[in-house]
């Protein structure tokens, strides 16, 4: 492996684990005899790595040009608000993180949104309740989440 | 080394070697271009400070010095009001990203911000520009020094001693845009990162952001 | 690689056998074909338009129903046509008909069609969008508006060839541009590609030769090609179309330019969020290596290129030349300053060549067909055609290419079928994040590289994004004003502190609360960052805010001075207002829609709206039956008050 193999390997290790963990940047670090912090910046520098585990279930929110005019952040603002998290964020139960991307390249279906990588097309507020109520995320279990949140703090 | 090559920088007659950089070939005869993030024998400068615009004649718009290779009968203005301009957006640009407190800083009096505002007359009076939020975080867990991302310039002087003189590879940069810094692997402190605690980046940073703890440990020459 | 050098010094001969080695494999993938002039052919746009439409649905119902009647047929899976508001498409050819084009299919018209068409023989015209060729009985696409315009020198075949076998390509003339340029000396293919002044696709439009000339005359034995298809533009997916609808294509061009300038190895950077991209091109290599197309000593001659993929990890400033070698290179995607350019520092400090997607598409073509044939389309200065994405609010949204010098206007109003619903053209936003947004009396502007410049937009990725009365400008400005200071890099302070303050200030703005004199700011800091970045992203981030300036400032002053948004657009500065003379009372709809709760019925039956409660997510507007249209947006917010005393 040498250093230029660098953003591949970290690919792959996203691919593995869903994320990048601190100890495996390391490794590649210490595999390709570069200094750690380096692999960090590039492990903080593009979009497509996170540093966290991501939720069971990923939305991500288009942000294209089409969609953001098409009421996009309308969608972003209804899954935030019924998920009580911001973007790259995870819900405390580890079932849902939240993201948003730019042109996913359907732009005559705007606003869209892609959950688990299917495409949604029209998420309006409603469909975004009917989204996550096929995801599991019930009324109930909303409750539930509040309630533990406010345990939690 | 290449041969001497003559160049005009204000009216002033200058000889120097062929490709030398600009920037240096000015302050080397006096003539001061304001400057942070270059460093002299780099092949690559980063030109991100943005702050050493001249211009050169036959060319269209400002150059910044530090990329400049010199030529034969090159003509150099370091004062015009498109470069003044350029440098005073870009001063206040980044003074509205740094914690303002000379009073309190180790720094005050050889501070280059100090001194790109003595020279061009800039002060922080007519800035119209909103302060950025400060970042509040200082690391203070080496013995012997102190950074405080606060007043950094993100110039990236500290990072190419750290990684390319002392070779440790303590620190560099992570994130993109403006949640670009300076920082140590995950993020954690200077004592438990590599840093051998060299002080070679204390004495590159051109502003207080990172600074020596006891001042007895000043340095002599601090070019 | 010191026999591509010893090569080079000879004056690259002709190689007799690539004609012979090319003519065989022709011949094999035109007799493997056959079978499809056979049976009917039922082809579906699986590109990822395609499939977000619901393609796959519809290929597995094809495939089920005609198992289930036994009937004998393909069903092929094809990339897209452009035509991305009547996704899902299927093309069904079967002998003695004229081959149609179906729009908008789903599993019933599937099935009907499987019953009707291919059991039978009603080719059902009532659900035909168009025929492929001309006929007695049914319209083409050439009669269409958009057909009259449109000029396809690269997107030919998209949509119409399996793009996972080569075959259909080969079957094409595929790759007879490769044979050709190979038993020609280099040096005059290039010059051919000078002749052609083929300029580059990727927003710029430097000359494409040229760049090639310095590379190949560039020192050193090792050199790169690589394809830029980082496209990072948020409104933009036509070199993502190409990818995934004609990758032979691509790598047909990338194998020719290296032949120019003597590289022997090749990377095609792709975005890794362009999964479908990536899978298809790798088979696409992969089958171009098995038939000796790429590899060693491709088509037999003494020429040996190596291409693979680079999967980019997402960042919209690695579409800049020097940002991208450096991401390939293990390191983050931080531009540097020019010189030295690419082709003479380049990867891993090599000459490289860096060309966009498209440009690379170009050159098979006019290998084949001589520049003059280039040349004879678009303008003198920017030959050729040029390949947009429309979308926004716009009738026909999709993938176009026209000659260059087409008018937006045209582009607008004929291909795309102009602003829908009835409601009033307001701008253009091209070229993205780099472009401007250009009002009705720009509409007449060629486009080509030069044209564009000079109204101070850019001809950028190609993403056109039609705006229209309910679009604001402010807000637009600031869409793309986030984007570009959370996609800088951060190095220099220009881009990195003078866009996010640019940005604040917007936001300011849409929020009520900017004052008159931060539009001077605002302008300064514009001008400033044009000049003062390091690089191009940099450099054109203000483009967006100074074309609204320029040509929509009544917006922003009333955004500022009224505190009003005159498209009833930013949240912020509208109410939602239910009209007690429009609202029926007996219907509850709005309630329903309403996801939190703050509709209510008043006493009086009428229903109205808690302010406080409610987020502006426009559900309640959108649910109101069209016969009362009792919610309407008011805008400033005063006027809430005045309607409220006015009707107690
Ligand atoms: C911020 C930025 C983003 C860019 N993104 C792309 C891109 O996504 N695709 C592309 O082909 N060129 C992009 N470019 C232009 C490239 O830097 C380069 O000019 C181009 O790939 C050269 O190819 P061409 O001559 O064929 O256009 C971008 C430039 C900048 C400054
Ligand atoms: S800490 Fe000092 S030397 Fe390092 S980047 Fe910041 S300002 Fe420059
Ligand atoms: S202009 Fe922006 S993206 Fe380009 S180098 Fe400067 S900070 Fe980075
Ligand atoms: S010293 Fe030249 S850009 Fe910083």
């Amino acid at each position: 492996m040498q250093e230029k193999d660098l953003i591949p390997v970290l690919e792959r290790i996203q691919k593995k684990y869903g994320y990048l963990p601190l100890q495996a940047l390391k490794s590649v670090a210490r595999e390709l005899g570069v200094p750690a912090v380096q692999v960090y910046g590039a492990a903080t520098f593009f979009k497509q790595f996170r540093l966290n585990p991501p939720g069971k279930y990923q939305i991500e929110v288009c942000m294209g040009t089409a969609c953001y005019m098409a009421g996009g952040q309308v969608a972003l603002d209804s899954f935030e608000r019924r998920l009580k998290i911001g973007v790259g964020e995870t819900t405390p139960d580890g079932e849902f993180s939240l993201e948003r991307v730019a042109c996913v390249g359907c732009c005559n279906l705007a606003p869209v949104a892609v959950v688990d990588n299917v495409v949604e097309k029209n998420v309006t507020p409603t469909r975004v309740d009917g989204i996550l109520l096929s995801l599991g995320l019930s009324e109930e279990n909303k409750e539930n989440k509040e309630n533990s949140n406010a345990q939690g703090k | 080394m290449s041969k001497k090559v003559t160049i005009t920088i204000d009216g002033r007659r200058i000889s120097a070697h062929e490709g030398e950089k600009l920037l240096w070939v000015a302050l080397d005869s006096g003539i001061y271009i304001p400057h942070l993030c270059a460093i002299r024998g780099q092949d690559r400068p980063p030109a991100g400070c943005r702050l050493c615009f001249v211009e050169v004649g036959g060319r269209l718009g400002p150059v910044t010095a530090c990329t400049e290779p010199i030529r034969e009968g090159m003509v150099v203005r370091t004062r015009t009001p498109r470069v003044d301009r350029l440098v005073e957006t870009a001063f206040r640009l980044l003074l509205s990203d740094h914690r303002l407190d000379c009073k309190n800083c180790t720094k005050n009096g050889r501070c280059e911000l100090q001194v790109i505002a003595r020279e061009r007359g800039l002060g922080p009076d007519r800035d119209p520009l909103q302060p950025l939020p400060a970042k509040t975080y200082i690391d203070e867990s080496p013995r012997t020094f102190v950074f405080d991302p606060g007043r950094c310039v993100l110039c990236g002087r500290c990072v190419w001693v750290d990684q390319q003189v002392a070779g440790v590879g303590a620190i560099g940069f992570s994130g993109r845009g403006i949640r670009r810094r300076v920082t140590t692997f995950g993020d954690s402190n200077l004592a438990e990162s590599p840093c051998t605690e060299c002080g070679l980046c204390v004495e590159v940073c051109p502003v207080g952001a990172l600074f020596f703890k006891l001042p007895a440990k000043k340095t002599k020459g601090d070019s | 690689m010191r026999r591509e050098n010893r090569e080079r010094e000879a004056g690259v001969m002709a190689v007799p056998s690539a004609e012979k080695f090319y003519a065989m494999l022709r011949s094999a993938a035109v007799a493997g074909l056959r079978i499809l002039d056979e049976v009917p052919v039922i082809r579906i746009g699986t590109a990822t338009c395609g499939i977000a439409a619901g393609a796959l649905l519809v290929r597995d119902t094809f495939r089920d129903e005609l198992n289930k009647r036994g009937i004998e047929a393909r069903v092929m899976e094809v990339g897209c046509m452009g035509h991305c508001y009547a996704e899902p498409m299927v093309i069904i050819t079967k002998p003695g008909f004229p081959s149609l084009c179906y729009n908008n299919v789903d599993e019933e018209l599937a099935i009907h069609l499987v019953d009707d068409f291919l059991a039978r023989g009603d080719p059902c015209y009532e659900f035909a969008m168009a025929a492929l060729e001309p006929n007695d009985f049914f319209p083409t696409f050439q009669d269409f508006p958009r057909g009259i315009y449109e000029e396809k020198m690269i997107l030919g075949d998209c949509g119409l060839i399996d793009p996972q076998e080569i075959d259909h390509f080969l079957a094409r003339d595929g790759y007879l541009a490769l044979c050709k340029a190979l038993q020609t000396e280099s040096n005059q293919v290039l010059q051919e590609i000078k002749k052609a002044n083929l300029r580059g696709r990727g927003g710029a439009g430097f000359p494409a030769g040229e760049k090639w000339d310095m590379a190949r005359k560039a020192p050193g034995e090792i050199k790169f090609v690589i394809c830029n298809g980082d496209e990072g533009d948020p409104g933009a997916f036509m070199d993502r179309n190409i990818l995934e609808s004609n990758p032979h294509l691509v790598i047909e061009g990338m194998i020719i330019c290296a032949y120019c300038v003597g590289a022997s190895r090749g990377f095609l950077y792709i975005r890794s969020e362009y999964r479908q991209a990536v899978c298809r091109m790798e088979r696409a290599l992969e089958q171009a290596r098995e038939k000796g197309l790429l590899g060693e000593r491709i088509l037999g001659s003494n020429f040996s290129f190596n291409l693979e993929i680079f999967t980019a990890a997402g960042a919209f400033v690695c579409g800049e030349g020097t940002a991208l070698v450096k991401s390939m290179e293990g390191k983050m995607g931080i531009p540097e300053h020019r010189p030295p350019e690419l082709a003479e520092s380049g990867y891993l400090g090599k000459p490289t060549v860096l060309n966009n997607v498209k440009t690379f598409c170009y050159v098979p073509p006019i290998i084949l067909r001589g520049a003059r044939w280039f040349r004879d389309v678009g303008t003198p200065e920017s030959p050729g055609t040029a390949v947009f994405a429309l979308a926004g609010k716009i009738s026909a949204p999709g993938l176009v290419e026209v000659p260059m010098g087409t008018t937006l206007r045209q582009l607008i109003d004929d291909v795309g079928g102009g602003v829908p619903h009835g409601k009033r053209f307001k701008a253009v936003q091209i070229g993205g994040p780099s472009g401007g947004c250009l009002p009705e009396q720009a509409l007449d502007i060629p486009i080509d590289f030069d044209s564009l410049l000079g109204a101070g937009a850019m001809m950028g990725s190609g993403g056109i994004i039609v705006l229209d009365e309910d679009d604001c400008m402010v807000r637009i400005a600031r869409f793309f004003l986030n984007f570009t200071q959370e996609e800088s890099c951060g190095k220099c302070t220009f881009c990195r502190l003078g866009t996010r303050h640019m940005f604040r200030i917007l936001d300011d703005i849409i929020r009520g609360k900017g004052e008159m004199g931060q539009l001077e700011t605002l302008r300064r800091l514009a001008e400033d960052i044009k000049i003062g970045s390091l690089c191009n992203l940099g450099k054109t981030a203000p483009n967006p805010v100074l074309t609204t300036l320029r040509y929509f400032f009544d917006e922003y002053r009333a955004h500022i001075s009224e505190k009003r948004c005159p498209a009833l657009s930013c949240p912020e500065l509208t109410v939602y207002f239910i009209e007690p003379k429009r609202c029926s009372k007996l219907c509850n709809v709005c309630i329903g829609s309403c996801p939190v709760e703050a509709i209510f019925t008043r006493d009086d039956g009428l229903k109205a709206i808690d302010q406080e409660k409610c987020v502006k997510c426009d559900n309640c507007l959108k649910a109101c039956p069209p016969d009362y249209s009792a919610v309407i947006k008011l805008s400033p917010l005063s006027l809430l008050d005045e309607r409220l005393g006015k009707n107690k």
